[in-house]
């Protein structure tokens, strides 16, 4: 293929390029009109058949991102630490984010300094969370069930001396744990030695059928448990599992099964602020799933603090999963899950997907469209 | 009388030579040198061009790009400027002090620049894409689409419609999702051609083929029939067109 010159697009090509690019001077030995300078700008509204601003379209949000992600991508960031502050260990990793409605597992970089723990992410040159070391209480790790269909996840629970406790994550995490405690005893700080986490609530999980894996489970869960007989609908309390097969909500005081759903028979889901009792006044998340079953549509509503995480959770299937396909990583070029590539960045270089964030905003965006007609 | 200078490029050189009356509205073209460095410039009012005239404005820009194009081929290495750059004069100070004094404070980045670009162009690249074939190509490949749209025919009139708003959300989403997938792809097979790249803006659609790339390219000649031979694989798979455009003077780069 041989570039050309002197059709008309090419002329629109050139033109962008002579009236909006070039040598920058600065402006004080250049005519500028009411301070700036004016190159092309008069001429950009004249000529016809010239297109320097995009149309708002379907795709513009996508070619804003990525060439953010490219500028992200040629400048680096670097985590500014404070005089006297020195890395010990520097491992890729993520750390549980939560803030009102936002919740998830963001990765970066976790930075073991001399004086603190720090998360961060050198593509949003955000810390995402830090820690002066002679503040952490105690250290524990426990597995945890991921998100859909993967393995346990091994979680470094770090409590603080108010008692919060921090989730981190990564590969090696014995390592940071390990590494972590080191350096408090070369301090001369101790840790907690039995330290009580506050668990979840775990209902028994006895009705899993053969084969079943639990994929999604959490703290209390609200049902909305419907009108049978003289019976009025109720909220009754409960625990909410997400199988590979099936959701399930288990009744805490009748101990058994209320409510069971084939993954396959969910419609859509819908999350929505509104009152749960008549009583009150206050509004909750309600999470409503609208389901089939024998050419029925049904609706069922859950309300709970990590609603939002169900709904991901959820959404997650209906939208199906990224197939296990292997990717290369766009930046240092390494193999590996295309799905954890997306969702996590790659490991070895740090690299976020762009798409990432959007994903987010549009799965939101959808959740809001996508009104449960019940 | 007058009392600017508007600017074309700078190139390499140091002497001070006239190229004819080749500039807008046919002005005597000339450079003023600064040690190795020359500005290429012709006189005119400390006041830019403009018209409401588009044929006017389009010979002026023609012009401009012709004069950077002449320097180009006469010294090898130029640092265009933009339309309308035009070096004052101020009270006791000559536009051609101004300009020499600029050189002289710009001189290292300036030169280094120059370096930077010796015997390189700019290339244009664009890529479409016919959205109508790619969507039709997820609904055949894509199993959830596919599966989806199986669905719809089935169901009833208002689950269809609901299903509908489903499938095209997903469409949606899977479309921007090859588009980030084939826009790394391509950027990095693209990469690989060339010394340095820039991502621009993309432009609003055209005759259904929507811009999914707008890169800048710097790279030798010489290179340009590898970068070619790449974009030819790009132009010939099904709903790819590409738009190869240069060489250009280094405008992107500077």
């Amino acid at each position: 293929m041989e570039p050309s010159r002197d059709t008309h697009a090419t002329l629109v090509d050139l033109l962008d390029r002579i009236l909006d690019k070039g040598l920058v001077i600065n402006a004080d030995i250049i005519i500028s009109v009411a301070g700036i300078p004016l190159i092309g700008v008069n001429l950009k509204a004249a000529l016809a058949g010239m297109e320097t601003m995009l149309k708002y379209g379907v795709m513009q949000a996508w070619d804003e991102k990525s060439r953010a992600w490219e500028r992200e991508h040629r400048k680096k960031n670097v985590l500014s630490l404070v005089e006297g502050e020195e890395i010990v260990l520097k491992m890729y990793g993520s750390y549980y984010y939560s803030k009102g409605i936002y919740n998830a597992w963001k990765p970066g970089y976790f930075y073991l300094t001399n004086q603190k723990l720090i998360l961060y992410r050198q593509d949003f040159n955000e810390i995402t969370f830090q820690i002066p070391l002679e503040e952490i209480k105690a250290l524990v790790t426990r597995e945890e069930a991921h998100f859909v269909k993967e393995k346990k996840k091994q979680v470094l629970c770090l409590i603080d001396k108010q008692d919060q406790v921090h989730r981190l994550s990564a590969v090696e995490i014995n390592q940071l744990k390990d590494a972590i405690e080191q350096k408090l005893v070369t301090m001369g700080l101790s840790l907690e030695s039995s330290p009580v986490l506050p668990e979840f609530e775990k209902g028994p999980i006895d009705f899993l059928i053969e084969g079943e894996e639990v994929t999604h489970r959490g703290e209390k869960v609200w049902y909305l448990v419907p009108a049978s007989g003289s019976k009025q609908e109720t909220w009754r309390p409960g625990h909410l599992y997400l199988t590979d097969k099936r959701l399930c909500w288990w009744y805490d005081f009748e101990r058994k099964l209320v409510f069971d759903v084939p993954v396959d028979r969910i419609v859509t889901i819908n999350t929505e602020m509104r009152k749960t009792s008549g009583l009150d006044s206050k509004k909750e998340k309600v999470l409503d799933i609208l389901y089939e079953v024998n050419l029925t549509k049904r609706t069922a509503s859950f309300a709970g603090k990590e609603i939002d995480e169900w709904a991901e959770a959820l959404n997650r299937i209906i939208s199906g999963k990224i197939e296990e396909e292997i990717e290369t990583c766009p930046q240092c070029g390494k193999s590996a899950p295309a799905k954890e590539l997306l969702e996590e960045g790659c490991s070895s270089c740090g690299w976020v997907s762009p798409v990432r964030d959007r994903k987010q905003k549009t799965e939101n965006r959808g959740q809001k469209t996508e009104k449960t007609t019940a | 009388m007058a009392e600017a200078r508007y600017l074309y490029c700078i190139v390499e050189g140091n002497e001070e030579i006239t190229l004819g009356n080749i500039g807008i509205e046919d002005s005597s073209v000339y450079t003023i040198s600064y040690q190795d460095l020359c500005a290429v410039v012709h006189n005119c009012l400390p006041e830019p061009y403009k018209s409401e005239d588009q044929e006017k404005m389009k010979s002026w820009v023609t012009a401009h790009e012709k004069v950077v194009e002449i320097a180009w081929e006469k010294f090898g290495t130029v640092l265009p400027l933009g339309f309308d750059t035009i070096i004052k004069g101020e009270e006791g100070v000559a536009p051609d002090e101004n300009m020499k004094n600029w050189l002289k404070d710009d001189y290292e980045n300036l030169t280094q620049k120059m370096g930077k670009l010796k015997d390189k162009a700019e290339y244009g690249v664009q890529i479409f894409w016919d959205p109508k074939i790619i969507s039709e190509g997820l609904i055949e490949t894509n199993p959830e689409i596919k599966k989806l749209s199986e669905e719809i025919k089935s169901k009833s009139k208002g689950l269809a419609y609901m299903y509908k708003q489903k499938l095209e959300n997903l469409l949606k989403k899977e479309m921007e999702k090859e588009a980030d997938r084939y826009f790394k792809n391509f950027y990095e097979q693209i990469r690989r051609c060339v010394d340095q790249i820039k991502v621009e803006k993309t432009k609003k659609p055209e005759e259904g083929k929507q811009m999914l790339m707008n890169l800048s390219c710097l790279l030798t000649k010489e290179k340009s029939k590898i970068l070619g031979d790449e974009l030819e694989k790009i132009d010939n798979m099904e709903g790819f067109f590409v738009r190869f455009t240069g060489p250009w003077p280094p405008y992107s780069f500077v």
